[in-house]
């Protein structure tokens, strides 16, 4: 703040110190207004940050953070060294892959459906329905998801049952416990996902359609050559924003669908984290992960954002 | 192609397009009436399999036995307090944060941005974040499933980026008659933003309310467990139970209680939906434009 200021008025750095204390004086009642703000992020997203130095450290729970000794990169080269961690990673991208194939064209899709309807009321009640299944918790969607998929006394089984079909094992094959991972992500986010491309879709040019109408261009036709090109930056930003996270995954979903069946695909970096760090108290090993895909989610993010901006769109950070 | 032709194939497309968004928005829908008609269907009905999603033998027992469930009750307690106190301290936070840094000539005004915005990119993670907690004394208390995680940087941008867009000339106005910057925020600037804190009012609380993780690793006392954790330990009993203290909690229940019991805890947020969607499509605009 002074190193600015100072450039800007070379020959009164005095003047300037005094001015920015008057100022700082002035404005006394709003840092002490944001001093419990600066004081939560201090100790709960700064403090942990420094906590991450146990990954360097043989963590010892009579020791703490500070006082357990220093092992260099030993923490990482046992990770390293454990196939779980490999599966996990692979894990992560494979379901975040499966997901970003399935939902991200769907979402496109509804949302150009959604687009095209002229019924104000039908379209109303619709997106309500759609948007909904957002703010229902991972634990009901689970609840939910375990007596519609269950393969004794599930809805569905039972109705295959009753067909005279085989039944599925939605939750206990691991290629089907994939399948219904997908199915409960698209169910819940499918509606929530639509909001950011209708909102694009209102930002078309009428004139545009007006022109092609008079031109005969059929329907299908404007969506082609007038919907999809005047949201294609939209679709870009958001595809590489997905791309972006595909080494973070929510724990919630995976952990409550999971099961012991399953878990050489379920098994992902958040519940490892959460199952060697929390369950079997190996506090170094799991900070270690959480660094590590931290950083893998930075490297991401930098490289995503530099792709954006190359091919000529918004960044992302 | 004739015009008669042209207007006979986009009636066609029409009713297509209405057929089949109806057709998705009954499987969106199916999930929850498939949880209803479990909860208020008859026990026979429900052990044969002939339940989907509309109630057979209607009766209301399983109700009437989760009512009788005193765990349920502390549970729907413990959700309620840390719904109401967490989304207190939320709101009071993120608007002090978001009003004091949309002040444009306050100095530090982007460092101390830029050190709320890092944090939505780089953390400590899970168990630095677990022994912070601890550390000052939260574990096992109900302040550590809201104090921890009180803030949301997105939130806190979108509320910022309102601050931002409110015309000036009212709060200059106000500080050239003398007011001042606590008493511009509670006098002028909270009163135009009535909608903006009932958005980031419902979006807090709805996220109190869903949350489950933080209750799983903070809270051993069984007394103590949120209506999440309650609802996952009936659910899925002994099978998916990773701590030690839900065994406690492993009885054996039909489907139609547990399913009433879905229904029981999510109720709260069908009620405040419709308030939460007059607001929500516009939140998550501004908060979609970064800061």
């Amino acid at each position: 703040m002074e190193g600015k200021r100072k450039k800007e008025e070379p020959r009164r750095p005095r003047t300037s110190v005094k001015k920015t204390v008057v100022k700082v004086w002035n404005y006394k009642w709003v840092y002490l207004m944001l001093l419990p703000v600066l004081a939560y992020y201090a100790v709960f997203r700064y403090a942990p940050m420094y906590g991450i130095t146990i990954a360097f450290k043989d963590y010892n729970i009579f020791k703490g953070v500070f006082e357990s000794p220093w092992v260099g990169f030993d923490v990482f080269k046992k990770i390293f060294a454990n196939k779980n961690f490999w599966s996990a990673i692979r894990n992560t991208f494979l379901l975040n892959l499966v997901t970003l194939a399935v939902s991200f064209p769907l979402t496109i899709i509804v949302s150009l459906m959604l687009n095209e309807i002229a019924g104000v009321a039908f379209k109303k009640v619709t997106q309500s329905i759609l948007y909904l299944p957002h703010f229902i918790s991972w634990v009901v969607v689970a609840g939910i998801a375990t007596n519609l998929f269950a393969l004794q006394d599930g809805t569905i089984n039972m109705l295959l049952k009753g067909l005279g079909l085989q039944e599925v094992p939605f939750l206990s094959n691991e290629g089907w416990w994939i399948f219904t991972y997908v199915v409960c992500n698209v169910w819940k986010e499918i509606g929530w996902g639509t909001i950011i491309y209708l909102a694009a879709l209102t930002g078309v040019d009428e004139s545009l359609y007006e022109a092609a109408y008079l031109d005969g261009a059929s329907r299908f036709q404007r969506l082609i050559y007038i919907t999809l090109p005047s949201i294609k930056s939209v679709i870009v930003t958001m595809l590489i924003l997905n791309i972006s996270k595909m080494m973070s995954i929510g724990l919630d979903a995976p952990l409550l669908l999971g099961n012991t069946r399953v878990m050489g695909v379920s098994e992902v970096i958040s519940t490892y984290t959460y199952r060697i760090g929390i369950q079997k108290t190996q506090y170094s090993e799991s900070t270690a992960i959480g660094l590590f895909q931290s950083v893998v989610n930075i490297v991401i993010l930098l490289a995503a954002d530099k792709f954006a901006k190359l091919i000529g769109e918004d960044g992302i950070i | 192609m004739r015009l008669s032709d042209r207007k006979k194939k986009i009636r066609i497309g029409t009713i297509v397009n209405y057929c089949l968004l109806a057709l998705l928005a009954f499987v969106c829908l199916y999930p929850f009436l498939n949880v209803l008609a479990y909860s208020v269907s008859g026990y026979n009905a429900v052990l044969s399999g002939r339940v989907t999603f509309y109630p057979i033998d209607f009766t209301l027992d399983a109700y009437k036995e989760i009512l009788k469930r005193a765990t349920i009750w502390q549970a729907m307690k413990t959700t309620i307090e840390i719904t109401l106190l967490g989304t207190a301290l939320s709101l009071v936070l993120t608007t002090v944060a978001a009003y004091g840094l949309s002040i444009e000539d306050l100095p530090g005004r982007r460092i101390m941005s830029g050190l709320i915005l890092f944090t939505m990119y780089f953390g400590g993670g899970m168990i630095p974040t677990f022994l912070v907690v601890k550390g000052v004394g939260l574990y096992d208390k109900l302040g550590a499933l809201f104090i921890p995680q009180a803030v949301s940087v997105f939130n806190f941008i979108v509320m910022r980026t309102f601050f931002k867009e409110l015309p000036d000339s009212l709060e200059d106005a106000a500080r050239i008659d003398g007011a001042s910057y606590m008493q511009v925020l509670l006098k002028i600037v909270l009163p135009l933003s009535v909608p903006i804190l009932a958005t980031i009012g419902l979006f807090y609380a709805v996220g109190y309310w869903n949350s489950y993780f933080e209750a799983l690793i903070y809270i051993q006392d069984v007394n103590k467990y949120t209506l999440q954790l309650r609802l996952r330990s009936l659910l899925f009993g002994a099978e998916l139970s990773y701590n030690a203290d839900d065994i406690g909690a492993n009885t054996v229940m039909t489907q139609s209680l547990k399913m009433a019991t879905v229904a029981v805890s999510t109720i709260p947020i069908l009620v405040v939906y419709p308030w939460l969607q007059k607001y929500f499509v516009k939140g998550v605009m501004i908060g979609s434009v970064k800061g």
